[in-house]
């Protein structure tokens, strides 16, 4: 929300400007896809960070797991 | 309420220094997930994953936060108002979004550092989502740069109502 020395009222005028509507079409189209990413099953906010699915959460680099422990 | 211009000058020298401090921070950020992306060290991760949640918690939020604030001072200290113009407003909900989306993010974040930090060795993933999430918030604070510098014409209908009311009120002020 930046001001610059020119001040509101220049040629305004009535009615929604094309490039709001163009604006909002590209918000809607967005916001759709999100939902549908949704729906389809993508992961989203914490379990992203959860590589293996897992409640846990952090993994085992896999050489930090060959060196530092014996398989049972 | 109109600020006087020697105040108005300020709190625009604050505000822009914290809209483009915001950006720059959110490169910083980008440019650790990205090092990370590229190295898959343990420690690296580890590292990486430490590194943005002091980011994100000292310098990117404060930012955040004090961009909106300044921006709402702006607005309501000048003519240009908050609802009156689509260019502000649009401006004005962008912000609020990246800042919200930002807060409960930087919730994970802090989760995955202190068990990247708890566990010595451990690597934990969840870097595309952060390049996603970093990425997505850089486009969006772009847009309101773009915005705030081009100011796009067209005033929201409240905000035609308002001129009416003044041109009404004071014909000479046009």
């Amino acid at each position: 929300m930046a001001q610059t020395p020119l001040e509101p009222g220049r040629g305004s005028t009535r009615g929604t400007p094309r490039w709001v509507k163009v604006f909002g079409i590209i918000a809607l189209v967005l916001v759709m896809l999100f939902i549908i990413s949704l729906l389809a099953g993508v992961r989203h906010g914490p379990a992203l960070h959860t590589p293996s699915g897992d409640a846990g959460g952090s993994t085992r680099h896999s050489s930090v797991a060959a060196h530092g422990e014996q398989p049972s | 309420m109109t600020m006087t211009p020697p105040l108005r000058k300020l709190v625009l020298t604050v505000h822009l220094t914290c809209s483009v401090g915001w950006i720059g921070a959110v490169i910083a950020y980008l440019a650790l997930v990205i090092a990370a992306m590229t190295s898959q060290e343990a420690r690296m991760l580890q590292a990486v994953w430490i590194a943005m949640e002091v980011i994100g918690w000292y310098v990117i939020v404060p930012l955040a936060l004090a961009a909106l604030l300044t921006g709402l001072v702006m607005a309501l200290g000048t003519p240009w108002g908050l609802f009156r113009h689509y260019w502000v407003l649009i401006s004005l909900v962008l912000t609020i979004f990246a800042t919200v989306v930002l807060l409960v993010h930087m919730q994970t974040v802090s989760d995955v550092a202190g068990r990247a930090a708890a566990t010595p060795g451990a690597a934990v993933g969840g870097l595309p989502g952060e390049f996603v999430h970093a990425g997505v918030g850089m486009l969006v604070l772009l847009v309101i740069q773009v915005l705030n510098m081009y100011k796009p014409r067209g005033t929201t209908p409240y905000g035609w109502r308002k001129q009416q009311e003044r041109r009404t009120v004071s014909p000479a002020e046009t």
